[in-house]
């Protein structure tokens, strides 16, 4: 087919862009539909052709992904997020709002095809919920009045400004923060790389490449007792020293900037205000193991993010930051941007690893571990954003001096976000080990028009939920598993007395059903039952049986699944009807006993 | 996947309280089977990629925190396994319960009832009740294909149908769409699947997922017999199970994995059966009356055969007469074919279609033929494989999968040298382009580093022969492109290459091989004898009673020319259709005074022949077979034709009768089997054991021929002649398969 001189140059830049060719699929599928709102069966022939594939490969790999539509979708997509943080601030009556404002439902497109609606998951906008996306825009913070107002601006032909960076991640700062990886957040021009430059940037990399041999690298991050920030927390240093020595395959180094669990909108503002430090951080770990190439494997939704971050590259080259002997130090390094398309299972390491090969995102059998065994079949180091980021920090000042900030084992800061039922939700970077209680009362604000907490996700929604009685903790790794529970992302979710603990169940199931790759029996039909269970118990037809059911088929998931997302489904409903039993029971008698009260949450 | 024996050190561990001791690197399902203990699974099936998907063969391991998949985890020293305890059963009965949610119950409809292995396991692992009142997901039927049919809420997502697919045939035309519970299998979109047809997908299915269009909706498992036969088809002899409900075949698939071929079968194999009830099968006999066949008794037929037969003879000579058998009949049916043209009429006269050039294989092989041919399972075990001409993804569909499948599981080398680009080159290590016609002259260079070959040609055969001489056992395949002294060339190159090379020429047929081996050949005698040898002639004239003439017969080409000239006054045909492919097709049967032919429809031939009898084919028959690498398995009659007899019947028949005339000593055997105990005797390298045979397995058989003193073997130019089969041909059976014809009309289109 014909495609547009700027598709076609784009196309040609992907297809060259990738050590394998299929990896270049999903940017393609992405820009293709970016330019003609949707993919066409030409379009897939034409990819399919362009990448020595069958029209099959290409279907099947665009199918997996949320955010790649076969229909045409109206020229504003809009997409409110439901999920945990948005819900508690309102998200919910938001979507119906927009049904009724728009006059259509989920996935439907206006008979003008000016809008086109969709329900979505979390959007990493959980410290501005709640929040939506019209088309790549973020706009947060919404209320009934500022969704209206965006709707007539799009209505009328004009492009309302979306937010200009994620909101709760500028505020002032908190006397309980440490600030070191965000300490350049609120700089003016914070990405660019001469303001990066005049703050300590690319002097970590110097010393590493200059003073330092892979091993004192590897030496001094397991020093740091960093551990990862993505949400499984393993030590980082230890995860460089697996990457095997003596092999003759290319290694990768690969961060994962797939941020999408609920609650969770930290690696956001690290991409967006501080790429460079990122981009630092990637730069030593390749060098740290002896990789050549990184990606950076950004999701789908952060189209915005990414244009930053493919900008902070194309500085960091034409200053030799990265690039063919970096700084005179005989040491070459490529760092590659890479996008998803809205697959939540692709933060799981060896599924984004799937991803990044052009494929659907499924998981991979374990042993080997990617460290061995890991992209295109090589050793590869994966870590977070946040966890990346630290690196030069870390390299600076010494591993012990950072690991002095936090407790034994749990070394440094972390940022945390906080959304849902507080005063002040943001994202803040505290010391691990802050007790977590003085973190939701204080630095937090506390709990809105003097309501009582009745619940907390720590970090993200994967994790169990703490009661009121169970926050007096330290805010460690080993602290909060202690407590049954898992700090997990960074992503915190606070819940008021007014909400209904079955329907947050249910919501969270919802979120693991659509995001379920489907890879394994007991994750794919697990979920998937339990969400038509709850949806039903939630709507007043529960019968007693269900709730000792809930849980049973919740304890049969965990541990059995392939991959974690079984685990991560099961945990926070399990401990929902261990501990909000009595709201199960409330239920059977027909109604939700909060529905009166969700309904006010709405009009804040 | 077959296992070697070797002198590895065992691992030893204990499941359920049991030592076990396994090779190392076994899985632990593996393992279990081993022993006898069942640990089920949907997903992991041998020889494909391993999945973990399906989460069936959770087991308990000492020291593991968590129940781990059996099917991913290596047996190691020392490991304790458990299989059978309350964790296990409970993760069963929930995994079981799981996938029952959005599983339709419609087992009394559905295809798969009675032999699902989802129905097997839920009522021996699965739970009495059911506890999901939910709506289950719904999707309507889709045809992919004439042949394919997906039913998406029975499919359980194994991944067995795409893995086979792409991993077992290189075809990719199926993958997984949407994702969660709402997961489906999803077909390549272009026309009709653009696949091979193989219907692996179809048969690898443990539910009712994918359905047969042959097949769906026709008649329960528990009412068909099940008869273990050889393929009809190509020459590869794939080992077929036949499910015949009232003598008719309702399909044909090998799912116990016994035989050459486990339960590889190509299109014409799956679904390439239903000649044996088209409404054009002859189903009497006939004589010619002017210028029309007439339906005739069996006595009427016979006695008009033998009595013109017997007057041409005496009035014309024994050389008078030709026999052109057949590519498709049985050992015994061709073995009998060419005792009747030596021993019963005298002449050697006698030759049939050759599509590879097996005299010339074991003419150039000499003595050292007996250990030096390639079994299709020595093909798949092969460390380098050299393949030169031919296309076995079309041609020998199961040579293909065996040189695919070695690839993938040990690491196998393929070389190709070729005329033109095949789908097996994607698989190549070197693929070397000799250009048209040219095979033969780059074997001389390769062999004796002669010739005249274009500089890019040379440098390409230069980096295959370098590849080759770094591996060692090398099984070299090879097709009609290479014949006669060009066999001779390809040897002596095999013969230098180190360790021990064997060989395999690529025929066309199903009993191609058997017809050379039977000696339905003008100039050699059953087993490759010599014609020229007294020895060797008074050996089987010792059997017959007869006396064997020295004169060398005429070939095809020649016989049908003569027959067409009228130089040859009487024509003998059984199972083939010579005026359609030699001569001038357009003559007919030209000048020619008598012609009978034994056939199952009425081809070109037999439409203008003096008598016509009705015969059995090879589903309809017992018997054996030697498939192209020299195997011989047995034939058992899976389905009956009213009206029509195996050509073991009719050879016989026309044998009474020409006694009764005056002419030869009638064939007294009884049943195929006594012939076959008598080819056993006679014919050197058939001496095999019998009871493999009765078991489904193939029997090598160990052909060798003295070289005497005799020149390497030539053949002249038009005597091999490949039929340049597709997936979907194999002459006479598929013209008359309307599956198999709708699906060429198919590809016509795309």
């Amino acid at each position: 087919m014909e495609l547009s001189p700027q598709l076609a140059t784009r196309f040609e830049t992907l297809q060259n862009r990738y050590p394998v060719k299929r990896s270049a699929l999903i940017p393609m599928l992405l820009y293709a539909q970016d330019e003609y709102g949707f993919i066409s069966d030409e379009i897939i022939a034409e990819i399919a052709r362009r990448l020595d594939l069958r029209t099959v490969q290409v279907e099947e790999t665009l199918e997996y992904y949320s955010m790649l539509h076969r229909k045409p979708m109206g020229k504003h997509h809009v997409q409110i997020c439901t999920n945990v943080a948005c819900m508690l601030r309102g998200g919910t009556e938001l979507l119906e709002q927009a049904k009724k404002r728009l006059e259509i439902g989920h996935k439907q497109t206006t008979t003008d095809g000016v809008f086109s609606l969709e329900e979505v998951e979390c959007i990493g906008a959980c410290t501005g919920a709640p929040a939506m996306q019209v088309n790549y825009d973020y706009f947060e913070n919404l209320t009934p009045m500022k969704f209206d107002r965006i709707i007539e601006e799009l209505d009328a032909g004009d492009h309302p400004a979306p937010e200009p960076v994620t909101a709760g991640a500028l505020h002032p700062r908190d006397p309980a923060e440490t600030p070191v990886i965000s300490r350049r957040f609120g700089i003016k021009n914070s990405h660019k790389i001469d303001v990066y430059l005049q703050h300590d940037g690319y002097k970590a990399l110097e010393k590493a490449l200059k003073e330092m041999t892979p091993e004192s690298i590897i030496d001094e991050v397991k020093k740091s007792s960093l551990r990862g920030r993505g949400g499984a927390g393993f030590p980082t240093g230890m995860k460089w020293s697996f990457v095997p020595k003596d092999t003759t395959k290319p290694k990768y180094v690969i961060c994962n900037a797939d941020e999408s669990e609920p609650g969770t909108c930290k690696d956001r503002p690290l991409m967006e205000m501080d790429p460079h430090q990122m981009i630092e951080g990637i730069t030593i770990a390749g060098r740290a193991i002896g990789a050549k190439t990184g990606f950076i494997y950004i999701r789908g939704e952060y189209r915005y993010v990414l244009d930053i971050v493919q900008g902070a590259l194309d500085e960091a080259y034409s200053r030799n930051y990265l690039g063919k002997n970096i700084l005179g130090s005989g040491f070459d390094f490529d760092l590659i941007v890479h996008t998803g398309a809205g697959a939540y299972e692709c933060g799981e390491e060896s599924a984004l690893m799937e991803s990044l090969e052009g494929k659907r995102g499924y998981p991979r059998i374990k042993p080997p571990f990617p460290a061995v065994v890991g992209l295109y079949g090589c050793p590869t180091i994966i870590n977070n954003v946040e966890t990346l980021s630290t690196v030069p920090a870390i390299i600076l000042e010494g591993g012990e001096k950072y690991a002095s900030r936090g407790t034994p084992k749990n070394g440094g800061t972390r940022l945390l976000c906080v959304a849902g039922h507080v005063n002040k939700p943001g994202i803040y970077e505290v010391p691990l080990g802050m007790n977590m209680k003085k973190f939701i009362y204080e630095t937090a604000g506390g709990i809105p028009n003097g309501k009582k907490l009745k619940a907390v996700i720590p970090g993200g929604s994967s994790c169990p939920l703490l009661s009121a009685s169970e926050i007096d903790l330290p805010m460690d790794y080993d602290s909060v598993a202690k407590a049954g529970s898992m700090l997990g992302s960074g992503g915190m979710v606070v819940m008021d007395e007014d909400t209904c603990m079955v329907d947050m169940a249910r919501r969270i199931m919802h979120f693991y059903a659509h995001e379920s790759c489907g890879w394994c029996i007991p994750c794919r039909e697990g979920t998937t039952w339990l969400r038509k269970m709850l949806d039903r118990f939630h709507a007043g037809y529960g019968r007693p049986e269900d709730i000792d059911l809930v849980g049973d088929l919740a304890k049969n998931m965990l541990g059995r699944t392939f991959c974690p997302l079984g685990d991560a489904a099961a945990l926070p409903t399990i401990s929902i009807v261990q501990k909000w039993r009595n709201e199960f029971e409330q239920h059977l008698s027909g109604r939700c006993p909060y529905k009166s009260a969700e309904a006010l949450v709405g009009s804040r | 996947m077959a296992e070697t024996i070797t002198e590895q050190k065992l691992i030893s561990l204990k499941i359920n309280d049991r030592d076990v001791q396994v090779p190392p690197g076994t899985l632990l399902i593996e393992a279990t089977r081993r022993i006898g203990t069942e640990v089920p699974s949907f997903c992991y099936y041998p020889g494909l990629s391993l999945q973990a998907a399906c989460r069936m063969c959770l087991v308990e391991i000492e020291k593991f925190p968590k129940l781990q998949t059996a099917c991913t985890v290596v047996a190691t020293e020392g490991m304790v396994v458990r299989t059978n305890t309350d964790q296990v059963r409970n993760a069963r009965k929930y995994m079981l319960e799981f996938l029952l949610t959005n599983h339709p119950l419609d087992c009394p409809v559905c295809d798969k009832g009675g032999e699902c292995e989802l129905q097997d396991m839920v009522f021996r692992y699965g739970a009495d009740t059911s506890r999901f009142v939910e709506e289950k997901i719904h999707r309507p039927e889709e045809k992919w294909s004439e042949l394919v049919y997906y039913d998406a809420p029975r499919c359980i997502l194994c991944f067995r149908c795409v893995r086979v697919c792409d991993e077992g045939m290189d075809v990719k035309a199926l993958g997984v769409g949407m994702r969660g519970a709402n997961s489906v299998i999803i077909p390549n979109r272009e026309d009709h699947l653009e696949c091979e047809e193989c219907g692996m997908c179809i048969d690898i299915c443990p539910v009712g997922a994918l359905t047969s269009g042959t097949y769906r909706y026709k008649t329960r498992p528990w009412e068909m017999e099940y008869v273990p036969t050889t393929c009809a088809h190509c020459s590869n002899g794939c080992k077929v199970t036949l499910s015949v409900r009232n003598h008719e075949i309702m399909r044909a698939n090998n799912r116990d994995l016994s035989g050459i071929n486990k339960d590889f079968l190509c299109v014409k194999g799956r679904f390439g059966f239903d000649f044996t009830q088209h409404k054009e099968r002859i189903r009497q006999p006939m004589v010619r009356k002017g210028d029309k066949l007439f339906p005739a008794s069996w006595e009427e037929a016979a006695q008009t055969a033998a009595t013109k037969l017997k007057e041409i003879h005496a009035k014309n000579g024994a050389d008078s007469i030709g026999f052109i058998g057949s590519n498709r009949t049985s050992n015994e049916e061709n073995y009998l074919f060419q005792r009747l043209a030596r021993a019963t009429f005298g002449t050697n006269n006698v030759d049939h279609h050759r599509t590879v050039d097996y005299t010339g294989l074991i003419s150039a092989l000499g003595e050292g033929a007996a250990d030096s041919l390639l079994t299709m399972d020595q093909l798949y075990h092969s460390k380098a494989v050299l393949l030169v001409g031919n296309d076995p993804t079309n041609q020998n569909p199961l040579a293909a999968w065996q040189i695919r499948t070695g690839i993938r599981h040990f690491g196998a080398k393929l070389f190709i040298l070729h005329e033109h680009e095949i789908k097996l080159h994607r698989q190549a290590t070197v693929f070397a382009n000799a250009g048209e016609r040219q095979i033969p002259a780059a074997l001389r260079y390769l062999a004796h580093e002669e010739g005249q070959l274009a500089p890019a040609v040379v440098e390409q055969l230069v980096q295959l022969k370098a590849g080759l001489e770094a591996e060692s056992d090398v099984a070299i395949v090879f097709g009609a492109e290479v014949s006669g002294a060009a066999i001779a060339q390809l040897v002596a190159f095999g013969s230098k290459l180190p360790g021990k090379t064997r060989y395999m020429a690529l025929g066309d047929y199903a009993n191609s091989r058997g017809a050379a081996d039977m000696g339905v050949l003008p100039d050699r005698l059953p087993g490759y004898a010599h014609l020229d040898s007294a020895a060797n002639r008074e050996a089987f004239d010792k059997v017959w009673g007869s006396v064997i003439s020295a004169k060398p017969g005429m070939a095809t080409p020649q016989i049908v020319e003569a027959a067409q000239a009228g130089k040859l006054k009487a024509l003998y045909v059984m199972g083939a259709n010579p005026f359609a492919h030699f001569g001038t097709p357009a003559q007919g049967r030209g000048k020619l005074e008598f012609l009978v032919v034994q056939e199952m429809f009425l081809t070109d031939t037999a439409k203008v022949a003096d008598v016509v009898f009705p015969a059995a084919s090879a589903y309809e028959k017992d018997g054996t077979v030697t498939n192209t690498s020299g195997e011989i398995q047995l034939l058992r009659k899976g389905a009956e034709v009213m009206g029509t007899r195996t050509d073991f019947d009719l050879l016989r028949i026309l044998s009474h009768q020409l006694e009764r005339v005056g002419l030869g000593k009638a064939f007294h055997y009884k049943t195929a089997a006594a012939v076959f105990e008598e080819i056993r005797k006679a014919v050197p390298g058939y001496n095999v054991e019998t009871t493999p045979l009765l078991t489904g397995s193939a029997e090598p058989t160990h052909m060798h021929v003295a070289r005497n003193g005799h020149a390497p073997y030539d053949v002249p130019a038009g005597l091999i002649r490949s039929a340049h089969d597709t997936l979907f041909t194999t002459g006479t059976l598929t013209r008359f398969c309307t599956m198999m014809e709708s699906l060429q009309e198919d590809e016509a289109k795309s």
